[in-house]
């Protein structure tokens, strides 16, 4: 439905988006996930055909955004950063001009600007003018006019920033709700988001894909990489150097704590439980082992893994875990 | 064209939710009543001078050459202070607020666009010019000046206030700053206005060259009666490159992010 080849998007001398490609499916919900300047909003505005592509092509329900802009923005519901919404109409006035320049026919514009304030629960406020709402009405309002004209493609920047924990459920369950019969892009930095709305999710750094998969995929491939946590009572001296000796472990941040306590972060090599190596260490060194507990990675530590400069190498992602254990002693995001 | 219909009346109901509307056409409709009685005071009075003497004053005076046609003419200078601010907000407060986002991911064309936000200034201009159709009409009736000069006067008028709008539109496209855009748009009518200030002194391909140029230069053959295809062509053309000009400075924006 969504196929992206080789996008670059390149503002002046600086790179924004490098040679990104990736697929989505019919009605599959695709997370696209990233730090804030990551790339995603230009991504999404070069799919919705607001800036053409420096290089590469997006193709969208089979129409090439930068050959067949008009049939390709026809099948588009986009929903931008900041909701395109002008102050001075009402919530109704508003989605009937956007049915409009959408091309809804004449005779349909009422009901689906009806329909589309249902769906977006935002039918109390049609008489409201935009520039009164509240952030989260907003928010809506700008969701109702990207399913206004019922497109085969949405695509989403951050559709639940600024929303209460309350309106954020209900949005996501709206998205949910539209995967079935619509093709979604939503983009995001809250990591839970993608767990719970995304089939897929496409982890992007510095206007590179970093990571491509699905969210339990991604957790599955990380949990190997397990964190070992351990607080020592090494009477003032340094851990790091002899845990670092343990083979099989790649990266230690020790913390000093009061009266020579430390906790220690231990992270290690995918498939091995090392647990027992660590105490052992701990031991042969006359150190009080007070507490060792494994942990397992959340996909908010495997983003920050991707995402985080501590690498110089850029390869894209292809093996995550080589990518963070070559620089082990890289300092602690 | 229904699409850009649909961009022109948002527009139009853009200017009148806010005061922009109101204050505009007031300042309009207040200066003109203003020209309007003073021309028409010293019309009188020149009037009663070949009525009491024949002599001393003019010879011959009438109403289209010596009430209206000046009328006319200073009106053009009013339009240089409130055309800038009908077009000053047009694409620099969507740029601002994001709404250009929608304008230009909704399935409408560059020239959709622009020919509706033309037309939507256009049309709050014709409804200022309207107002000043009941002035007009008074000497109608109570004196008997002749109709055709007069609907040449306003269509010169609405031309030359064409030209101004698509000169506005292209410096509004170019910030996301009103006031500056504002402001640039008065510095350029301004210096249209004034181009040919320097034909008289200069030589004569150059003195042919800026009375051309200038705007207002056009607009004088319209205030007499005569229409006269050159300068129809003149505001037409200047219209069409103001929006071009525009179209291509909206899709440069899009390159360059």
């Amino acid at each position: 439905m969504i196929e992206v080849s080789h996008l670059t998007k390149s503002y002046g001398s600086v790179t924004a988006v490098d040679d990104i490609s990736f697929r989505v499916e019919p009605g599959e919900i695709l997370g696209f996930l990233g730090p804030n300047g990551a790339g995603k909003t230009t991504t999404m505005r070069v799919l919705t055909g607001y800036m053409p592509a420096t290089e590469g092509r997006a193709v969208v329900a089979g129409f090439d955004v930068f050959e067949q802009p008009i049939e390709a923005k026809r099948r588009i519901g986009y929903l931008p950063e900041t909701p395109p919404l002008y102050p001075e109409m009402t919530v109704h006035e508003y989605l009937s001009f956007v049915a409009r320049i959408k091309g809804v026919p004449g005779g349909e514009r009422e009901q689906r600007v009806n329909s589309s304030m249902e769906r977006t629960r935002i039918d109390d406020m049609a008489g409201r003018h935009c520039g009164k709402l509240s952030k989260g009405y907003r928010q809506r309002v700008g969701l109702a006019q990207a399913i206004l004209h019922n497109p085969e493609v949405l695509i989403l920047d951050e559709p639940t920033a600024g929303l209460d924990p309350k309106q954020i459920i209900e949005t996501r369950e709206l998205v949910k709700e539209l995967a079935g019969d619509h093709t979604i892009i939503l983009s995001t930095h809250i990591l839970p988001e993608v767990s719970q709305t995304c089939q897929r999710v496409v982890i992007i750094n510095r206007g590179r894909v970093v990571a491509e998969d699905t969210p339990d995929n991604l957790t599955a491939r990380l949990r190997g990489a397990e964190t070992v946590l351990l607080e020592i009572d090494t009477n003032g001296a340094d851990p790091a150097p002899a845990l670092s000796a343990v083979d099989g472990v790649t990266r230690v941040t020790a913390t000093p704590g009061a009266t020579g306590l430390s906790k220690t972060e231990v992270e290690t090599v995918q498939g091995r439980d090392l647990r027992r190596d660590l105490a052992r260490a701990v031991v042969t060194n006359g150190w009080g082992l007070l507490e060792l507990r494994s942990m397992r990675m959340s996909l908010e530590e495997i983003f920050l893994h991707l995402t985080t400069e501590e690498t110089d190498e850029d390869e894209g992602g292809a093996d995550l875990v080589t990518a963070t254990s070559s620089a082990p002693e890289a300092p602690d995001a | 064209m229904r699409n850009a219909l649909a961009i022109a009346q948002r527009e139009i109901a853009s200017y009148f939710a806010s005061p922009i509307a109101y204050v505009l056409i007031g300042f309009f409709a207040l200066l003109f009543g203003y020209f309007y009685s003073a021309i028409l005071a010293f019309f009188l009075r020149q009037s009663l001078q070949v009525g009491q003497f024949g002599f001393g004053g003019p010879t011959t005076i009438n109403v289209n050459q010596d009430l209206i046609r000046p009328l006319m003419i200073n009106a053009t200078v009013i339009l240089l202070f409130v055309l800038p601010m009908v077009t000053m907000r047009s694409y620099s407060e969507e740029k601002r607020s994001g709404t250009i986002e929608l304008l230009l991911t909704s399935p409408l064309s560059d020239l959709q666009i622009i020919m509706g936000k033309f037309l939507g200034a256009m049309a709050l201009y014709s409804i200022m010019l309207a107002i000043t159709l009941v002035h007009i009409g008074m000497l109608f009736m109570y004196g008997e000046p002749e109709w055709l000069p007069v609907a040449t006067g306003y269509l010169g008028l609405l031309l030359l206030g064409g030209c101004f709008v698509s000169v506005g539109l292209l410096i509004s496209s170019m910030t996301k700053n009103q006031v500056v855009s504002g402001m640039a748009t008065f510095a350029v009518f301004l210096m249209l206005w004034v181009i040919n200030w320097m034909a008289d002194t200069a030589g004569p391909v150059t003195q042919a060259v800026l009375n051309y140029l200038s705007i207002t230069e056009h607009f004088d053959d319209f205030s007499r009666g005569v229409l006269d295809t050159k300068h129809i062509v003149y505001y037409l053309s200047f219209i069409a490159f103001g929006l071009f000009l525009t179209a291509k400075s909206v899709d440069s924006e899009r390159w360059r992010g």
